[in-house]
């Protein structure tokens, strides 16, 4: 049975539709990540699986009960918010107990239960502090603390990383999956941060303008992108687009782009012929000599990072913007000719909408 | 360019430094300086007593009256508007309908003069046609008459009624400025973790609006001190002063016994009252500064 389960659910503001009929299941124990741009309507739908929001149409259930007009104390789901949401004149220990000591818990109770929760996410000894004496970690951990005290059915996470510095969210990162891994709960994360989302979940909800574009796992997302705005949205770098003429060519169809001329997949049947666009992942790109490659284009940026070099190149052709992963022997320099070769059995084409085709 | 800068430093500061100097210090160490002395105000000639001005505030029982006025008022002064204002924000941060109306209406007060708000009361509490006693006389339907301000047992209480009247909108918009500045992430934690309405208020909104109360509780100190106009206008310090506090009390001597070197005594005594009230403030205001940043 699934933990959660959403069904038709929409939500307005005023005359304002910002979630459109959106269904989902979430099994139970799954990791699913929520992710989208700013304003896509992620948290709005996490408020609404919290109840701090109600919805306008559509059900929700928890643990195959329907609780869509119940209050949030009641739904037993625990949620952790990008600002922490630590009281301030309280102390760790009973930021952690605060629901324990709601709804009453005997003060020996309360203090054994805090201090498990303090073992397994290893701040025993800030306990005593207030929220204030803690780092940006510190207080994740705390706001943490407080959600898996009372045991929920499901943990909603909204954007809980986005305030800390690089170095710290990876850290964290790998402390919410110890802690999934530990728990094995079910658990909701929201976020803007595409690596946060292939790194963290066991599904993905990719959402935009208040609906879900594609759903899967982070590999499958990766792979196979139902349309442009997912196959642009996962993945960084981003996938590259660019523009092309379809043409047929007896049994078989080709791409143009600018002049170059590049055939596609064999097993395309149906293409509509004109504009579309040619997705192509930065790895499935490589440099060569100018005239070996598919097209040919200008190195503009070369950004070495170690283990693999990103470049930014121009190409002549279509004067757009591409980048390429390189491995880390491979030198170029900003302002050399090269070749682009373009893995053709990699591309992900889409008409000017933006749908999938082929 | 850095000479320009320091001579401009120099002017801008000198204006409010010779201000400050001519009205603040220079009468703070005029009023030291006379508390030595017999001073009656007028006569350019007077001896230096030494400490015998301090040694008539031991013996005086006025002032023993006033000093126990003065705690009443101070008090009753700072906790009055508090808990009243405390409770009219968190009503109408509730969104009671005309929340506005009803915030404009319980400001208003502040805006009036202490010596208006006093003739206001004096009406209502006049004993013959007064506001209170014609409707306690409809209420209980007696020949019910009252002179509360002329009764040493009701005199302080009743202007403290008056002040706690005018100053608690001040106190209100104070709170509602802190309900506001209050995280909604935190509120709705208590939502999620299951607050009742009054654990909610008791365990969360009451503690988070600790820098408001600092505000309020500072206002309300200082403010009670300065309070002098409203005993002024509602009593005098009358009847029998019974609602004499130090500042009435200084003022009678210095200005209507023209006994000025102990007046001054009296003002210095209030002086070092206050700043023992200012820094114990202070101190705490640290403490909340540590905790809420």
């Amino acid at each position: 049975m699934a933990d959660l389960r959403l069904e038709s659910v929409s939500k307005s503001f005023g005359q304002e539709e910002v979630i459109h009929d959106v269904s989902l299941e979430v099994a139970h124990g799954e990791f699913i990540v929520f992710v989208g741009p700013s304003g896509c309507g992620k948290s709005t739908l996490l408020r609404l699986v919290t109840g701090l929001e109600s919805v306008t149409s559509g059900r929700i259930f928890i643990d195959g009960v329907d609780v869509t007009h119940v209050k949030p104390s009641d739904r037993r789901v625990a949620m952790v918010f990008q600002s922490y949401a630590l009281f301030p004149h309280l102390t760790v220990a009973e930021n952690i107990g605060f629901g324990l000591r709601l709804a009453k818990t005997p003060a020996a109770e309360i203090r054994r239960r805090v201090a498990e929760v303090a073992n397994t996410l290893r701040i025993e000894e800030l306990l005593e502090r207030k929220p204030r004496q803690l780092s940006g970690g510190q207080r994740q951990r705390v706001a943490i603390g407080r959600s898996i005290i009372r045991s929920p059915k499901v943990f909603l996470f909204d954007e809980p990383l986005s305030n800390l510095d690089a170095a710290l969210r990876v850290l964290m990162r790998l402390e919410i999956t110890r802690l999934h891994n530990r728990l094995q709960a079910t658990m909701i994360f929201v976020t803007h941060d595409q690596t946060e989302a292939m790194t963290l979940a066991d599904r993905i909800y990719v959402f935009n303008h208040g609906r879900i574009e594609q759903s899967g796992t982070p590999m499958h997302l990766y792979n196979a992108p139902a349309n442009r705005f997912v196959a642009g949205f996962i993945g960084s770098p981003a996938m590259n687009f660019l523009p092309a003429k379809v043409r047929r060519q007896e049994d078989r169809f080709t791409a143009a782009i600018g002049s170059s001329v590049v055939p596609l997949d064999r097993s395309l049947r149906n293409l509509p012929q004109g504009e579309i666009s040619i997705g192509v992942r930065p790895e499935h790109m490589s440099v060569v000599d100018p005239a070996d490659g598919d097209v040919e284009a200008t190195i503009e940026i070369v950004e070495e990072l170690g283990a693999e070099v990103i470049a930014y190149l121009q190409i002549d052709a279509t004067a757009e913007p591409v980048t390429v992963r390189l491995p880390p022997q491979r030198q170029v320099v900003p302002g050399q000719r090269v070749g682009v070769r373009l893995a053709h059995e990699s591309f992900h084409l889409f008409d000017s909408d933006g749908a999938l085709l082929g | 360019m850095e000479r320009d800068a320091l001579y401009w430093r120099v002017i801008l500061l000198a204006a409010p430094i010779a201000v400050f100097t001519a009205l603040v210090i220079w009468p703070l160490l005029s009023s030291f300086y006379y508390s030595f002395t017999n001073w009656n105000g007028f006569n350019p000639e007077y001896d230096f007593v030494g400490l015998d001005n301090f040694a008539k505030i031991g013996t005086d029982r006025l002032f023993a009256s006033a000093i126990i006025n003065t705690a009443i008022w101070m008090v009753a002064a700072i906790f009055l508007p508090t808990l009243l204002g405390l409770a009219l924000a968190l009503l109408l941060d509730s969104k009671v309908p005309g929340g506005t109306i009803f915030k404009t209406l319980f400001y208003l007060p502040i805006c009036l003069s202490a010596v208006v708000v006093g003739q206001i009361w004096i009406w209502i509490y006049q004993g013959d046609w007064g506001l209170l006693n014609t409707v306690l006389r409809a209420v209980t339907g007696s020949d019910f008459s009252y002179a509360w301000l002329a009764r040493p047992n009701t005199a302080l209480g009743s202007v403290i009624v008056a002040w706690s009247w005018q100053q608690t909108g001040l106190s209100m918009v104070i709170f509602l400025a802190g309900l506001t500045s209050i995280p909604d992430e935190l509120l709705e934690v208590c939502d999620i973790e299951g607050a009742t309405a009054w654990q909610r208020i008791r365990i969360v909104v009451i503690p988070l609006l600790t820098p408001a109360t600092v505000v309020v509780v500072a206002l309300s100190v200082i403010n009670s001190l300065k309070g002098f106009d409203i005993l002024y206008i509602m009593t005098g310090g009358g009847p029998f002063h019974s609602s004499d506090t130090l500042a009435m009390h200084m003022y009678n001597e210095s200005f209507k016994k023209y006994l000025m070197g102990y007046g001054s005594a009296i003002s210095v005594v209030l002086f070092l009252i206050a700043l023992t009230i200012i820094r114990i403030y202070f101190r705490n205001l640290r403490k909340v500064d540590e905790i809420y940043g």
